[in-house]
């Protein structure tokens, strides 16, 4: 009952003001549909990092002619390490019927080689875990230096590179969010202002014939939050038309990028981060303006 | 009811505005203050409502220590206020009865006593048939009439008014001078500021003096 009342008066507010309003909404809107891209992005990296560093894998070929007991060894070596999770032995044999069932278009050229030129190998995964590719660098280190190891084969250097980037694009995502925020704050805070200042009678009025300054404050807090809200769902379906339109337009060459992973869009917390960060914003910049306002109209 | 103690007011450090003023206005009284313009009264009332802070002294109003309210609760000394001003102060998109309502709006009162309290504050200013007209559409008089009915309306301990036949014939003014002796005689405190000197003398009242901010004759 109070804030329906209170919702009308924000809502003739709003109605009384639609330039000012409009260029408030819209300018939440645009805003946030960048920051909102930038979540896909960002959404969509984490995922393929997910992925990736699931995948991660030790490969360690193996020289040529090992006896058993060197097996055994290495064997030893890795169920002493309690990260790894799995261990399978790829033997020449089978390295060789897997590159050619790999390659069987190019048979020809297979044929005329006489001798299986591969080695023999490992592949070792790894335990999900917080240090997992620090362990498995260390491990790939330690590894190395074995008499039995030819070589060994592991995407630590991009993974941890890409981790890096991570981390760099999550705090460049919080800066470009709190610009945009502080920017819509002042641009909220002046249309609420303004908003305000065409209300200066009425409010001195009912300052005069004692309503509460939470009386006087809610119907433009609400104004605000509303053009804060409004902003935030154009923004959102504005991001989920470019998402749509990306993922139809390049299905391929995502595919292609991401293997099998879907072009995700913002999940639910996200939606609601992006939602509730852009009503947070509109209330605090209308709850700066319709203050200083009321000071000013109350000082006279 | 009203008491004021050596209350000393000046507008951002240029000549004071009010000087030494004490005084007494007794609970239910009709009391007129008068002098030139320029003198005070105006800003005397303000202070009353706490509309503007004094430089000293002390107010006490309805057993309120008006200085020491703090901004945010000095709606709870102006509910017991009512004020009616020289220019009518009415928001000229609301109806006559939406203007009054308005006064109890703010204070979220039931939409039932509402309706109740506002029909009954415009039957006794003897609007209650313009109650759908916009402020507009009324004479000076009729306006100030509503301005008094939305002082009224919450049923205020005191009413307090400033210059509110100013802008009126005086025809009129007595008329609206007389709905104030009415509130009087149901209950209602009285501050009447007004420099109109035929209507203090035609109503017989107790009155102040102001001059350059201090009293002449209480
Ligand atoms: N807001 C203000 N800022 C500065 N000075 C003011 C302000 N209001 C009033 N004054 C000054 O204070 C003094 C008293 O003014 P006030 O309005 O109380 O007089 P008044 O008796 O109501 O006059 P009038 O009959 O013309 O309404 C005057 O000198 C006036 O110039
Ligand atoms: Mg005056």
């Amino acid at each position: 009952m109070f804030y329906s009342k209170h919702l009308n008066r924000a809502v003739d507010n709003l109605k009384s003001n639609p330039q000012t309003s409009l260029v408030s909404v819209s300018t939440f809107a645009a805003a946030f549909c960048i920051l909102g891209l930038f979540m896909v992005l960002y959404v969509n990296l984490d995922s393929l990092l997910a992925t990736w560093s699931r995948q991660v894998q030790i490969i360690v070929y193996l020289n040529d002619d090992l006896k058993k007991p060197q097996l055994k060894k290495l064997e030893a070596l890795f169920a002493g390490n309690s990260e790894v999770s799995s261990v399978e032995y790829v033997s020449r044999q089978a390295a060789w019927e897997k590159f050619k069932n790999t390659f069987s278009a190019e048979t020809e050229f297979l044929e005329t080689l006489a001798f299986n030129p591969l080695p023999a190998s490992y592949n070792l995964r790894f335990k999900p875990g917080p240090r997992r590719v620090e362990n498995i660098r260390r491990f790939a280190e330690e590894l190395r230096e074995r008499p039995e190891v030819e070589s060994l084969e592991y995407g630590e250097k991009w993974i941890s590179r890409f981790e890096k980037f991570m981390v760099f694009l999550k705090v460049f995502l919080l800066a470009i969010g709190g610009l945009l925020g502080l920017g819509l704050i002042f641009i909220i805070s002046n249309t609420i202002r303004l908003s305000a200042l065409s209300r200066k009678n009425e409010i001195e009025l009912m300052l005069m014939i004692g309503a509460t300054h939470r009386y006087i404050k809610t119907p433009f807090l609400l104004e605000g939050v509303l053009q804060g809200a409004a902003g935030a769902v154009l923004a959102l379906l504005a991001a989920k038309g470019v998402h749509a339109y990306m993922s139809f337009q390049f299905s391929d060459s995502i595919a292609k990028i991401a293997r099998d992973a879907d072009f995700l869009f913002i999940g639910p917390s996200g939606i609601l981060i992006l939602f509730g960060s852009s009503v947070a914003v509109g209330w605090l910049g209308s709850y700066i303006s319709i203050s200083k306002v009321l000071n000013m109209v109350n000082e006279s | 009811m009203i008491q004021l103690y050596n209350v000393f007011k000046t507008y951002n450090g240029n000549t004071p505005a009010l000087v030494d003023i004490s005084l007494l206005i007794k609970e239910r009284s009709f009391v007129f203050i008068t002098g030139a313009s320029g003198a005070g009264k105006s800003t005397l009332l303000k202070l009353l409502f706490g509309w503007e802070r004094f430089d000293s002294g002390q107010i006490l109003v309805k057993g309120m220590n008006v200085g020491k309210i703090k901004k945010e609760k000095l709606y709870l000394l102006r509910r017991h206020i009512g004020v009616v001003f020289q220019d009518y102060k009415l928001l000229p998109n609301k109806t006559v009865f939406e203007n009054v309502a308005f006064a109890l709006e703010v204070t979220g009162a039931s939409a039932r006593s509402i309706r109740y309290k506002t029909s009954d504050a415009l039957k006794s200013v003897g609007l209650f048939k313009k109650r759908d007209s916009h402020p507009m559409q009324l004479s000076g008089g009729e306006q100030q009439r509503v301005g008094i009915a939305r002082a009224l309306v919450h049923n205020p301990a005191i009413l307090l008014a400033d210059e509110p036949t100013g802008n009126l014939d005086p025809d009129i003014s007595l008329e609206i001078l007389k709905l104030f002796e009415m509130a009087n005689q149901q209950g209602m405190t009285v501050v009447f500021a007004t420099h109109n000197h035929e209507l203090v003398r035609r109503a017989n009242y107790p009155f102040i003096i102001l001059d350059k901010g201090n009293v002449v004759r209480p």
